[in-house]
């Protein structure tokens, strides 16, 4: 579904130091995948993700979404193309504070130009599988920070992308929270089928998940 | 879409209510303040344009075209009583006086003074221009010898109700002959020029004393509501100079002009204060923000909605300011129309421009409909700086500063 060959990505810093941050990358992610990319800090996680996610360009490289070519694509095409394709959960601070719970899990599917009731009873149904049903009328920082982290899921997961794509999601979650999320994102997958990659080197991630991508210096050592 | 747009921004809005308030309290004093001081402007200038014209010219004013550069008795309208007859047939006219006007000397055993005897007819005045309000003292009454003299000149004069006055001039004929007149009152137009030189008389016996026939006139004024009607009598009467009321009072226009200037320069700078309040409340409310506009934008949110609610948000504060800001604004505008600015402090300065001691302001739908578009483009121009900040975001960067 995924398919990246010979990705290259470099960083300028000032005139002349560059950094190879993504060097000659080749994966390809199937549907339904639950996978992890790994590796020590600055190997190109971030990086490789936010490639995949059409948040960032690559200098050399093809990546493909399904059969459609992403990386020649304009600043405006990617941003349609990640409302309409890709999920996204961030470390934190992922929602928008004025917002209720439910309008925040709503969120993209509204700018998607889902129909209010179509969105209803999506936003009812993670919500459930989240565990956070109760606390539609909430406000976000009225949540704790798992519970935020759960909204950010459903809100990732609510329009049915194709992929979501998960930065360290449980970075700021202590280790009851963040088996939790990782519990219920494993349900998703399974239930739902959606494919999830997650960029992280937190061990309850590495536990959960079913395939491991390991990185090292911008270069995939170990698949 | 819209809706849900609409919503983040008037909940972003007053989202930090104490920060929003003290814009909108901003907005709101300035602009009241604002419109209290062109309300007074106004006022300022009306009044004293509506005094000339009840006092003097009216809206149009009928001249032989050779009396305002020589003003002797050669130069007066002839058939002045039928053209006021057939004026005062017209629909379009309201109220018409004729009057006729020669100078001279007045004295007093003492005092002298150069001055205007006006033979004018008291019924007609009051029709025309409510004459009878700008009595000071004494009883507005004329009979053979009477007289209503300016206030200005009765001071020059040193005179009094009940004083006698002798004024000299050349009759028709070329002969200085003099009247004796007995002051019944004592009239204050605040027209500069009547009040310093002004002496009124009936008209009939000012005819008799001059030898004139009474079917002439130096003056013939008219009241109307028709801005055409000036071009129209000038074709009627082509012999007579036909006169609306700026061409006869420069200075008045010329006030005029120096007001809406000044009503130009306030405007302005409340719009200034305006557009510099709502840009620092946004600019700090989108750095607030940063990244919340940053998850947006990568989770696939396009620029133009983000625009749109940014811009929606500057609008809110500012019609919220302009709303309490009207307010206080038709309040204040109000107040000084019924009970005025009392300026009594000042008054000696005042009068001496023609003005009142109490000034009582204008109010005009104008007022609130400019000052609303005003702060409508205010606000809109006030986020373009802000959208700038959201426009070159780097939604990958702002993500990273996380933590
Ligand atoms: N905007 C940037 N400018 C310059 N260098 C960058 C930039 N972003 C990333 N890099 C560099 O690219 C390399 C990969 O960074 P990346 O953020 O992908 O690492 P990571 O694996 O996500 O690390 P971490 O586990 O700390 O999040 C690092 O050497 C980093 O310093
Ligand atoms: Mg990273």
């Amino acid at each position: 579904m995924i398919q990246l060959t010979e990705v290259q990505k470099y960083f300028y810093r000032g005139e002349s130091r560059e950094v190879h941050a993504l060097k000659n990358i080749n994966l390809t992610i199937e549907e339904g995948e639950f996978s992890l990319l790994n590796g020590p800090s600055g190997c190109g996680k971030t990086t490789l993700l936010n490639a995949i996610g059409a948040l960032d360009s690559v200098d050399s490289g093809k990546i493909y979404l399904d059969e459609k070519e992403i990386t020649t694509l304009s600043e405006d095409e990617r941003t349609l193309l990640r409302l309409n394709e890709m999920g996204f959960v961030f470390q934190s601070y992922n929602l928008v504070p004025v917002l209720s719970v439910e309008e925040n899990i709503g969120f993209i599917m509204k700018l998607r130009g889902f129909d209010d009731n179509e969105i209803k009873n999506r936003v009812k149904e993670v919500a459930e599988l989240l565990e956070i049903q109760d606390k539609l009328q909430s406000l976000p920082n009225t949540l704790s920070g798992g519970q935020q982290q759960r909204v950010a899921v459903a809100r990732a997961v609510a329009s049915k992308p194709k992929i979501i794509l998960a930065d360290e999601p449980t970075a700021n979650l202590d280790s009851k929270n963040s088996i939790a999320l990782m519990n219920m994102m494993r349900r998703l997958n399974e239930e739902e089928g959606v494919t999830i990659l997650f960029a992280s080197h937190d061990e309850y991630v590495i536990e959960s998940v079913r395939r491991i991508i390991r990185l090292n210096d911008g270069s995939i050592v170990e698949d | 879409m819209f809706r849900l747009i609409l919503k983040l921004a008037w909940k972003n809005a007053f989202l930090r209510l104490s920060r929003t308030l003290l814009v909108v309290i901003m907005i709101a004093v300035s602009m009241s303040m604002m419109l209290s001081i062109q309300g007074i402007y106004d006022g300022m200038t009306s009044n004293l344009i509506d005094k000339t014209k009840r006092s003097d010219c009216g809206e149009i004013s009928l001249y032989n075209p050779h009396y305002r550069l020589n003003k002797n008795l050669d130069n007066v309208i002839k058939d002045a009583k039928t053209i006021e007859a057939s004026l005062n047939k017209r629909p379009d006219v309201q109220a018409v006086v004729r009057r006729l006007s020669v100078d001279g000397l007045s004295a007093t055993a003492r005092k002298s003074a150069f001055s205007s005897v006006v033979g004018i007819n008291l019924d007609e005045e009051i029709a025309f221009g409510r004459f009878d309000k700008f009595l000071v003292e004494g009883k507005l009454e004329l009979g053979k010898r009477g007289v209503l003299i300016g206030k200005e000149l009765a001071k020059t004069l040193k005179v009094h109700v009940g004083s006698k006055v002798i004024f000299s001039t050349q009759d028709s004929s070329g002969e200085i002959n003099a009247m004796a007149l007995k002051i019944r009152g004592i009239m204050q137009t605040s027209n500069v020029v009547l009040d310093r030189s002004a002496l009124y008389v009936e008209r009939r016996h000012l005819e008799r004393f001059l030898g004139v026939s009474d079917t002439v006139a130096t003056q013939i004024a008219i009241r109307t509501a028709y801005p055409t009607l000036q071009a129209t009598l000038q074709k009627a009467y082509p012999q007579l100079s036909v006169m609306d009321f700026l061409e006869l009072n420069p200075m008045l226009k010329q006030m005029q002009d120096m007001m809406s200037i000044f009503n130009s320069i306030t405007f302005f700078i409340v719009i200034l204060v305006v557009f510099i309040g709502i840009l620092g409340v946004m600019y700090v409310s989108v750095l607030d923000r940063i990244r919340e506009f940053g998850i947006m934008r990568a989770v696939g949110m396009e620029y133009k909605y983000i625009r749109r609610e940014v811009l929606l948000e500057a609008l809110f504060v500012g019609v919220v300011g302009y709303v309490v800001g009207a307010v206080l604004g038709l309040l204040s505008l109000v107040y000084l129309h019924h009970y005025g600015l009392n300026l009594s402090q000042f008054s000696e300065g005042l009068a001496a421009f023609g003005l009142d001691t109490v000034l009582y302001a204008d109010i005009s739908p104008i007022y609130f409909i400019n000052t609303f578009l005003a702060i409508l483009s205010a606000s809109l121009f006030s986020v373009l700086l802000p959208l700038r900040k959201i426009k070159h975001l780097n939604p990958i960067e702002v993500i990273k500063a996380e933590t």
